[in-house]
């Protein structure tokens, strides 16, 4: 009776553990992308903070800022969306709406446009107040544009 | 149909407050509402200053409306379920409602524009824009969930107060062409041709 009663605990946890294990790895990747995002919000809210004149102008920083962000518009985050971490899924911990994979590769268009975007303000970034303002403005609209069409209004 | 209409007077019904707060109000929600759906980051600041302005504007409203002339008079704007019924009944005769003031229907919907122009406000205060990184100056004080919450309820309400404002220039079209009685003109100048025995004194 006791040994049975093992197996069949033995028994579940061989089945149940790799699910637990998926759902960690969910939350894991969920996690890691939102990480991803504070780097860029952070990133990207230097070059507004100092474009809106809440913060002073500083030519280095706002380059290297701008490097920043165009490391991180190409970095490959493909692991960071593993199919099931959409909102739907996993509720209350995401924003990710399920069209990300359901018109895969769409998305891809709203990356490239954060690329060129951070492209356009390592050139100009750094030669002035003018050319971060020129230039600040395609950023947001390419964070907006992916929002709007890829992520919920709320969690 | 057959009885005669009630004798009338023109009387200043508008005070001199009361209409700038109207057509102050005018121009900041329109230009509040033009600038908050092209919104860019380099007008976003104008957004906001028109919308505190917005808000300053909703703030004496009440202040007049419990300080204020008669028809100003926030009570006003609550008429009894009879003087709406009542008003109801006539509501498309072919002549001018004549009242002096906010007739019961107008009553309703200037509290639906208040009460939808405080909400706009208020949301906006707590609201953020995450491609102009820019937030309301109440957002940092709450947890991000609200600031979503408030942020869609923003949006959302802004096409109420769209609604609200159509169905406002519809109603002054309707009382223009099918009543008769021209409500723009009173606004501007404050005299309106009404009922003798509407009981409110001159403004």
């Amino acid at each position: 009776m006791r040994i049975r009663s093992l197996t069949v605990i033995a028994a579940l946890a061989t089945v149940a553990l790799p699910a637990l294990a998926t759902a960690d790895a969910l939350d894991d990747a969920i996690k890691a992308r939102q990480g991803y995002y504070q780097v860029v919000s952070h990133n990207a809210g230097m070059l507004f903070g100092m474009a809106k004149g809440e913060v002073a102008y500083d030519a280095a920083a706002a380059t290297a800022h701008a490097k920043n962000l165009e490391a991180l518009a190409v970095m490959n985050t493909a692991s960071m969306w593993p199919a099931g971490s959409d909102n739907l899924s996993k509720a209350g911990k995401t924003r990710a709406l399920p069209v990300i994979w359901e018109t895969y590769p769409a998305i891809l268009d709203k990356q490239k446009a954060f690329e060129t975007a951070s492209a356009a303000l390592v050139a100009n970034a750094g030669t002035g107040l003018d050319g971060l303002r020129a230039n600040i403005g395609a950023l947001g609209a390419s964070c907006k544009g992916c929002h709007d069409t890829y992520r919920a209004k709320e969690f | 149909m057959s009885d005669a209409p009630p004798p009338t007077e023109k009387r200043k019904v508008w005070d001199v407050p009361t209409r700038l707060f109207h057509w102050a109000l005018v121009g900041t929600v329109l230009t509040g509402l033009y600038l908050g759906e092209y919104r860019g980051f380099s007008t976003i600041q104008l957004h906001f200053y028109f919308g505190y302005a917005t808000g300053g504007l909703l703030v004496f409203r009440v202040l007049w409306g419990l300080f204020g002339p008669a028809p100003a008079r926030l009570g006003r704007l609550f008429p009894s379920p009879r003087a709406l019924i009542g008003y109801l009944r006539h509501l498309f005769d072919r002549r001018p409602s004549a009242v002096a003031g906010h007739n019961p229907v107008g009553a309703l919907s200037v509290l639906a524009m208040l009460a939808a122009l405080s909400v706009q406000v208020v949301t906006g205060l707590c609201a953020e824009d995450d491609g102009l990184f820019s937030q309301g100056p109440l957002a940092e004080y709450l947890d991000a969930a609200t600031v979503l919450k408030m942020t869609a309820l923003h949006h959302t309400s802004s096409r109420v107060v769209m609604a609200l404002i159509v169905l406002h220039l519809a109603a002054i079209l309707f009382y223009r062409l099918w009543k008769h009685e021209n409500l723009v003109t009173a606004m501007v100048t404050g005299w309106k041709t009404v009922r003798r025995d509407d009981g409110d004194g001159p403004a």
